[in-house]
């Protein structure tokens, strides 16, 4: 007993007199995130300046707007339909019927356990030869593109949820069950909505990633912001111009959206962090 | 109170309001209730007290289904509760619960926490919830707290809002499961006080405390339990004075 306390504390005089004390760390974050924000910096002005063909802008531009439209369409199409499908789906994980659960849990070990390119693959060659007779859509890439995104970004949604409602006390069912409400009322009212503040962090991430992940679309030849970059790339043998362009198409959709999680996050505060 | 619901009661006038009999309640192999036959009167105030683990809580949650039994039936005013095909969602709101750890609704405020219920399960308009919000509010001190978070109150606040929460449905009987244990002293006092308000406007009340004082002085009847078997039941002054059973005295020997 005597003897541990000694222990601890010399250790915690090691830690206060050591190299990696506060002081030495917070200086050390500093200067090392300066650093890199300096070299970052630099490089990329050295880009601009040297490396970008502004000349070439204009005429690349309406392309790159075309498809920064058509990713923003499926974008928005794929959150709205993965995260509604995506609720269902955690909803489902936690249900006490086995059938509904165990199906749930198939459904997101397959889309989270394989790769979406593959899921892509499946979609856009798969399901029209099963097809009987000739496949009656013709433009299959964009449908596709809802398709996949929206399937394997509900499985990640879902699994948000499943968290978000695991993490609400047992105690809130209670409750709302023992002033009368029903299982679908105490869920709508009183668990959903924590659940939902959650989760709202991860949903978030998983949404940012389903915009970057709208990039491999380019295999099935959508037309989207990468395939842009390849086709002026392959014409001009200008790698930089184009990059930038991606750069801050993707960055324009990711940024705002993550501040729009923040700020949800923020009005579901409920008077304060302490819970 | 609900003088309607009173009239429509099941069968005839001859039974206690909240009726246990020969309950026995399984956690998979473990006996919790054994055998256990209780009647709560009208208007009365029934305190449970025993030891740990001797399944007072179990008990109390048996009373509102939060718990199946195994054998036996629970009756609320004559119908049964423990029934399976019972519409427990309607028994339930007449039946209400307090919980030691509040349980109330972190994204709702207070009076929102009180009008929920009634809104969305009796259908209650907004402002006639409102309206008995904030005299239940009023009734247990918070008024000034009505637009307050469960977050920015203290523990003995939420207390009190989580029991005009339970009342807000109009119950017939209340339920308190060690409703100020995870409280600091100095609130215990606040949520006591409500608590003996409600039983002297003759509230049926059922309570699980392991405050001596209280017991002794709100109750009407003592039920003491050990090992999910009540051992002695008798009126607070004959039992804390002069308990019958040598399980009772030990049990009181033991708080002082
Ligand atoms: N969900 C559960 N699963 C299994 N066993 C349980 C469960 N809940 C309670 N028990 C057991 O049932 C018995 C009675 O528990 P109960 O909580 O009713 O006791 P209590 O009298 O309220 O005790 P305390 O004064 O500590 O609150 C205990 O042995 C407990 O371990
Ligand atoms: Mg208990």
């Amino acid at each position: 007993m005597a003897d541990s306390y000694a222990d601890a504390s010399a250790d915690a005089n090691a830690v206060a007199d050591g190299f990696f004390d506060d002081q030495t760390l917070k200086y050390l974050g500093v200067g090392l995130s300066s650093l890199f924000a300096l070299g970052v910096g630099l490089l990329l002005l050295y880009i601009l300046a040297t490396q970008v063909d502004y000349g070439l802008i204009p005429t690349i531009l309406p392309q790159f707007l075309r498809a920064y439209g058509l990713v923003l369409g499926i974008v928005v199409t794929g959150s709205v339909l993965s995260v509604s499908a995506g609720i269902f789906v955690g909803l489902a994980r936690v249900s006490k019927t086995r059938i509904t659960s165990g199906l749930a849990a198939i459904y997101v070990q397959f889309f989270r356990g394989t790769p979406l390119l593959f899921q892509i693959f499946v979609v856009y060659f798969g399901i029209p030869t099963l097809w009987p007779g000739t496949f009656p859509v013709q433009d299959w890439g964009i449908p596709t593109a809802i398709i996949a995104l929206t399937l394997n970004h509900a499985a990640y949604v879902g699994e948000a949820v499943r968290g978000g409602i695991g993490a609400v006390h047992d105690g809130q069912m209670e409750a709302a069950r023992s002033l009368g409400m029903g299982y679908v009322q105490a869920m709508r009212e009183v668990v959903i909505p924590q659940a939902w503040r959650n989760a709202l962090a991860a949903v978030g991430n998983d949404q940012i990633i389903l915009v970057k992940d709208t990039s491999l679309l380019t295999v099935i030849a959508v037309p989207e912001l990468i395939q842009q970059f390849r086709s002026v790339n392959s014409a001009t043998f200008d790698p930089w111009t184009p990059l930038v362009l991606v750069a801050i198409a993707y960055l324009s959709i990711t940024i705002p959206m993550g501040r729009l999680v923040e700020y949800l996050e923020e009005r579901s505060d409920w008077g304060g962090e302490s819970q | 109170m609900s003088d309607s619901d009173r009239d429509s009661a099941g069968g005839p006038g001859d039974h206690a309001l909240l009726e246990f009999e020969h309950v026995d309640k399984y956690f998979g192999d473990t006996h919790v209730l054994k055998d256990i036959s209780l009647d709560v009167e009208d208007g009365e105030v029934c305190v449970v007290i025993g030891p740990s683990g001797s399944g007072k809580s179990t008990l109390l949650r048996c009373a509102n289904r939060l718990e199946e039994i195994q054998n036996g039936e629970i009756r609320l005013d004559g119908r049964s509760i423990s029934d399976p095909d019972a519409d427990i969602n309607r028994l339930r709101q007449r039946i209400g619960m307090v919980f030691q750890s509040f349980n109330l609704f972190p994204h709702k405020t207070a009076i929102e926490n009180l009008t929920l219920a009634p809104r969305k399960v009796r259908g209650t308009g907004e402002a006639a919830a409102r309206q008995r919000a904030e005299e239940l509010l009023a009734e247990v001190g918070l008024s000034d707290q009505a637009d307050s978070y469960p977050n920015q109150l203290s523990g003995g606040q939420q207390q009190r809002v989580a029991i005009a929460r339970a009342l807000a449905m109009d119950p017939r009987v209340m339920l308190f499961d060690e409703v100020t244990s995870a409280l600091d002293p100095e609130l215990v006092g606040e949520v006591l006080e409500v608590m003996r308000g409600l039983a002297d406007e003759g509230m049926t009340m059922m309570v699980v405390t392991h405050e001596m004082g209280f017991a002794r002085e709100v109750a009407d009847r003592v039920v003491l339990m050990d090992e999910g078997r009540i051992v002695e039941t008798g009126a607070p002054e004959s039992f804390f004075e002069n308990p019958e059973t040598e399980r009772g005295e030990q049990f009181l020997s033991k708080l002082l």
